[in-house]
């Protein structure tokens, strides 16, 4: 914006973040081109072998295939989060984003070996979703595993930023927009008729109840 | 006019110095793109120099690509700081080998874009006339100083600005809020409809926005499409730009000459005390070019111009040329921001449409509280607008967001159930005051540093009022009462503390006023028609000579002043009085 008249579109439409911007892959070797065109291009700056997978793990837990699309490894997420790692080292001029994410995959093994005995890549689904669902929800979180949430919050923010920035993520949302429109007709009738519906009788959703429009 | 500046310019030029430019204009954004336009139709002769390269937006812009075919899905960099997309050529918050400095205390920064058309290819067109209120501050509220025009002074200039680039809008007749010659407004998107009724609720005026952006096809450019790319430059021309509007237009007369890579460096004065030229350093060579002139527009940049002006050093004029006042430099402004985001859950789940619409609001909020100001009720002086924006946009880096603020977490099926839900109700606001100038912000030369080109660099020193910071409350406050309107959830980290989340200097890239124009020579660089009172055939026509900075973003005021003082030259001319 900004200006642009100065403000940034990006700040505009953020819904509430609280980490930096995420993003993806590099031309070369992007995450659509990884899906689309070059699959098996990706070259790793990041990850070694052991957190690759642990690492396609963990984005499919937090982005599954389901009904409408493919899971986040379908959408190249794991090649995405590698190399917004390797982008912010260079643009941020530290390696504290990386660190942190080695370092709670790391804690992901060590507290899956103490309770399972084997890495977190390496046990069934649901002993995965047992570790997980103490650090899902971060105001749930027993104070020893905060720090943990934490990571997991910034883990999962990349993964769903790689996810629907990618031509699978979008045709999920679905985002139906950046094409040319011949005629500007303003807001559809039928969504306008869904939020007046929504103001006369009340509405209650993820975000909160609203109450009836006075 | 064309006639008579070639009959009496012409003429006279056949005797001297077959080089001798009628004039030269040093910048080709808003304000350099304008002079341009308005004296090559008038028939002079005229050379531009811009310090940064070609640029075409209909052949150069990234229109319609999307961010996965980009270098991190588009993010922000620090070459690119507004996204990979976006058409500032080369520049940002820094130019590779072009520093300026901070005094200690001060946290200025200056976006430069070194490209012809400048900022103008990216900027958010917002297009708002100032209104009479706006030309006369200090008689109002006894603060900061008046212009020596009025608002119907410069109102047929407006006229003639918004018929050329094309600027959307209604008539309303609000107070101090001066309607234009529009082209038609663009419907509202779904949540600008929703937001207005929220607004009516708190008696908060919320309009059809003003946004140089063609709803109809006019001078052979077409309408919009409705991508919401502005920012990348228009691949159609369809939005104001310098170089399709103003530029390409006049070079087809053949009296404008364009040289790119050209840093001007300084006014070359005569013994007569009169510009002679412009020195440049040509960036291909590193060598320095002198070209000469009858007149000389300067139209850098406002802080770009009082550089030039203070670089200008003669034993005519030891301080910078223009500057017997001392003023050159003085009384910088920049607008006052502050931002709100929101979360709508009205907006959930609602069916999959194109939101995109033009490249910019539809709907925003015109300053309401005048007559309370008047009537000494409110705590700061000066007014502020609202933008706000949000709906289903273009997935880039960063887009998909707060999944922790408003589900509390997740992962799993449930969650992308829940993210496809919640997009497109995230919505975010943000405030755009008027500053009052005041004598701690200022530039002036660093006395140590230069830049490659071995000129001497802009120093800043800047400091916001409690006028300034009590509005960023303001906002805050309207922000949280609009959203609690809308029976949404504000999220905002503006505390006291920190000024109420106050942007920096600067931020807002709307930088004014270090040349004041007026009409005392003691108390102002340029006159009432932004001619220095030193040097009577050097003019400005970008935001240096602005005496305040309403809340109405500088462009269309640029535009506006500068094909005023394009007319005035051309008429001066005329009657051989340059």
């Amino acid at each position: 914006m900004t200006e642009k008249s100065g403000v940034s579109r990006r700040e505009l439409f953020q819904i509430a973040g609280s980490v930096p911007a995420l993003a993806a892959a590099t031309a070369g070797a992007g995450v659509a081109q990884t899906h689309d065109t070059h699959a098996g291009a990706y070259q790793r700056k990041v990850f070694d072998e052991h957190d690759w997978h642990t690492v396609h793990v963990l984005c499919d837990l937090i982005v599954p295939a389901d009904e409408r699309s493919g899971s986040a490894t379908a959408a190249g997420v794991p090649e995405f989060i590698d190399d917004w790692l390797d982008f912010r080292k260079q643009e941020d001029g530290h390696d504290d984003l990386t660190a942190q994410m080695l370092g709670g995959l790391a804690w992901l093994d060590r507290e899956s070996s103490r309770l399972f005995g084997k890495a977190f890549g390496g046990v069934p689904v649901d002993q995965q979703k047992q570790i997980l669902d103490r650090i899902a929800w971060p105001e749930r979180a027993a104070p020893e595993d905060r720090r943990w949430a934490e990571f997991f919050s910034q883990f999962r923010d990349l993964t769903l930023n790689g996810f629907y920035s990618s031509k699978v993520g979008i045709a999920d949302l679905p985002y139906l927009g950046n094409t040319a429109v011949e005629q500007w007709k303003g807001c559809d009738p039928a969504v306008w008729a869904k939020i007046e519906e929504r103001m006369k009788n009340g509405y209650k959703g993820l975000g909160g109840e609203v109450k009836r429009w006075g | 006019m064309r006639g008579g500046w070639a009959k009496i310019v012409g003429m006279a030029q056949a005797k001297a110095n077959s080089k001798t430019y009628d004039v030269i204009v040093v910048g080709s954004g808003a304000g350099g793109g304008v002079a341009a336009h308005v004296l090559s139709l008038a028939g002079a002769k005229v050379c531009m120099l811009e310090a940064g390269g070609w640029y075409d937006g209909t052949k150069q812009s990234d229109m319609f690509k999307w961010p996965y075919n980009a270098p991190h899905r588009a993010a922000e960099t620090k070459d690119k700081p507004f996204g990979y997309f976006d058409a500032t050529l080369l520049g940002g918050w820094q130019v590779p080998g072009e520093p300026y400095s901070n005094a200690s205390g001060t946290d200025w920064k200056w976006w430069r874009a070194r490209m012809l058309g400048g900022r103008t290819n990216h900027y958010g067109r917002i297009s708002l006339r100032m209104g009479p209120y706006d030309f006369k501050p200090y008689s109002r509220d006894g603060r900061g100083f008046d212009w020596p025009i009025t608002y119907e002074e410069l109102a047929p200039y407006y006229d003639k600005a918004e018929e050329l680039i094309g600027v959307f809008g209604t008539h309303e007749g609000l107070e101090n809020t001066p309607d234009g010659k529009f082209l038609p407004a663009p419907a509202p998107r779904g949540y600008e409809r929703l937001v207005k009724l929220a607004c009516d609720k708190i008696a908060v005026p919320c309009i059809p926005s003003r946004l140089a952006i063609l709803t109809r096809g006019i001078h052979g450019r077409p309408a919009c499409h409705y991508c919401a790319q502005c920012g990348r430059a228009c691949g159609i021309n369809a939005n104001f730009n310098s170089p399709g509007v103003h530029i390409f237009p006049a070079i087809k007369t053949g009296n404008l000459e364009v040289r790119t890579g050209a840093m001007a460096r300084e006014v070359v004065v005569g013994r007569d005390g009169l510009a002679r030229g412009v020195s440049y350093i040509d960036k291909k060579t590193r060598g320095e070019v002198t070209v000469n002139a009858k007149v000389v527009v300067l139209a850098a940049s406002c802080c770009e111009t009082a550089r030039i002006l203070l670089n200008s050093k003669s034993s005519q004029f030891p301080d910078g040329l223009a500057n017997s006042s001392g003023l050159v430099g003085k009384y910088l402004m920049d607008t006052v921001g502050s931002d709100v985001d929101g979360y709508l859950p009205i907006l959930e789940d609602l069916p999959p449409r194109n939101e995109d619409g033009v490249g910019g609001m539809h709907m925003y909020m015109p300053w309401w509280h005048y007559q309370d100001q008047k009537a000494g009720k409110m705590p700061f002086a000066r007014g502020y607008h609202i933008e706000f924006g949000g709906g289903r946009g273009l997935p880039d880096a960063g887009r998909v967001r707060g999944t922790g603020r408003i589900l509390g977490g997740g992962y799993g099926v449930e969650l992308k159930r829940n993210v496809r839900k919640m997009y497109g109700a995230g919505i975010g606001f943000s405030g755009r005051g008027e500053m009052i100038p005041n004598a701690d912000s200022y530039c002036d030369l660093d006395p140590g540093r230069v830049d490659q080109w071995g000129i001497p660099v802009l120093r800043f020193h800047f400091k916001w009022s409690q006028d300034e910071i009590l509005q960023a409350k303001h906002m805050q406050d309207t922000f949280k009462e609009i959203i609690t309107a809308a029976g949404g959830k504000y999220f905002t980290d503006a505390t006291a503390e920190n000024n109420w989340g106050i942007s920096r200097g600067g931020e807002i890239i709307h930088e004014v006023g270090a040349a004041r124009m007026g009409a005392d020579p003691n108390t102002s660089v340029f006159n009432p028609y932004c001619q220095a009172w030193d040097c009577k055939n050097l003019f400005v026509t970008d935001a240096a000579p602005f005496v305040s900075n309403a809340d109405k973003n500088p462009t269309l005021t640029i535009t506006a002043l500068g094909w005023r003082t394009s007319e005035y030259i051309a008429e001066q001319v005329k009657k051989r009085n340059l």
